[in-house]
């Protein structure tokens, strides 16, 4: 399953299931004016049951304090249903903003798709 | 705050969430213009969305019609000082920074991270005035080349 979505903005949202584990990949800029549409993206996942979420921002160019705070947010909505809320990020420039507020401390943090739980990996392969 | 000469530029935009990115990409282009380094280029655009994204929330005292930001970026020689100014409610920035941090936080992270990325931070706030936020970036000695 794949959904996609793209704003006059700077930011497009592709959501697929992997397995057990349901990827958002952003491309794009993550501010006050496009964070709404990842937020969207995880509540429609969180009602739809999936709560094992990771979100690739591999091809995010910018990401300040409001996209930190909606993935905090997504993180605590799928904890409570004893779920998991990672990040793919191998930039400096992103990783940065997380280090400097703590946050890689509370999310896990993969450099690739590659590093995600291998039984993920093997059903995104045979895909 | 460092002496002149300056060049300095004037951004009006309307108190909406769109234009960021718009004070975001001035910013980026003068601190490129100075030759500042990327990873300075990049921590001024957080510096500067964080500071418009707060005068955008907090702007405009609940009325539909905000009033709009003013973002001025002051060129110096080894410098670049923005300051975003809004004509909100105002508010108390003692209770903004000694506020109690935890890690699920979803807000009240922008200020520090600004503080952070920044050599300078000032904001001259209070409760029933406007906001103007400053902060100044210093352009460092390139290191020698072998």
């Amino acid at each position: 399953m794949a959904e996609k979505e793209r704003a006059g903005s700077g930011l497009e949202v592709n959501v697929e299931d992997l397995g057990d584990i349901s990827l958002i990949s952003l491309v794009g800029e993550v501010d006050v004016y496009t964070a709404p549409m990842l937020k969207d993206a995880i509540n429609s996942l969180v009602e739809r049951g999936r709560y094992h979420i990771v979100v690739d921002l591999g091809k995010v160019i910018f990401l300040d304090s409001t996209g930190l705070g909606v993935l905090v947010g997504g993180l605590k909505k799928v904890k409570s249903n004893q779920g998991e809320l990672g990040i793919i990020c191998n930039q400096e420039r992103i990783l940065r903003v997380f280090r400097i507020t703590g946050l890689t401390k509370v999310f896990p943090v993969y450099r690739s798709r590659e590093e995600l739980p291998t039984k993920e990996r093997e059903k995104q392969d045979a895909g | 705050m460092p002496d002149s000469p300056e060049r300095c530029y004037e951004l009006e935009i309307p108190a909406k969430a769109q234009y960021v990115s718009l004070a975001r990409l001035l910013a980026s282009s003068i601190a490129r213009s100075m030759s500042f380094p990327e990873e300075d280029v990049d921590d001024l655009k957080v510096a500067v969305s964080e500071m418009c994204t707060n005068a955008i929330v907090h702007s405009g005292n609940g009325t539909a019609e905000k009033p709009p930001i003013l973002v001025r970026y002051c060129a110096g020689r080894d410098y670049l000082r923005v300051q975003v100014s809004d004509r909100g409610p105002g508010f108390d920035i003692g209770c903004v920074l000694n506020r109690e941090r935890t890690d699920l936080l979803e807000k009240g992270r922008g200020i520090p991270l600004i503080q952070c990325l920044v050599d300078e931070f000032q904001c001259d706030s209070q409760p029933g005035s406007g906001t103007v936020v400053t902060v100044v970036k210093y352009l460092r000695p390139r290191e020698s080349q072998p």
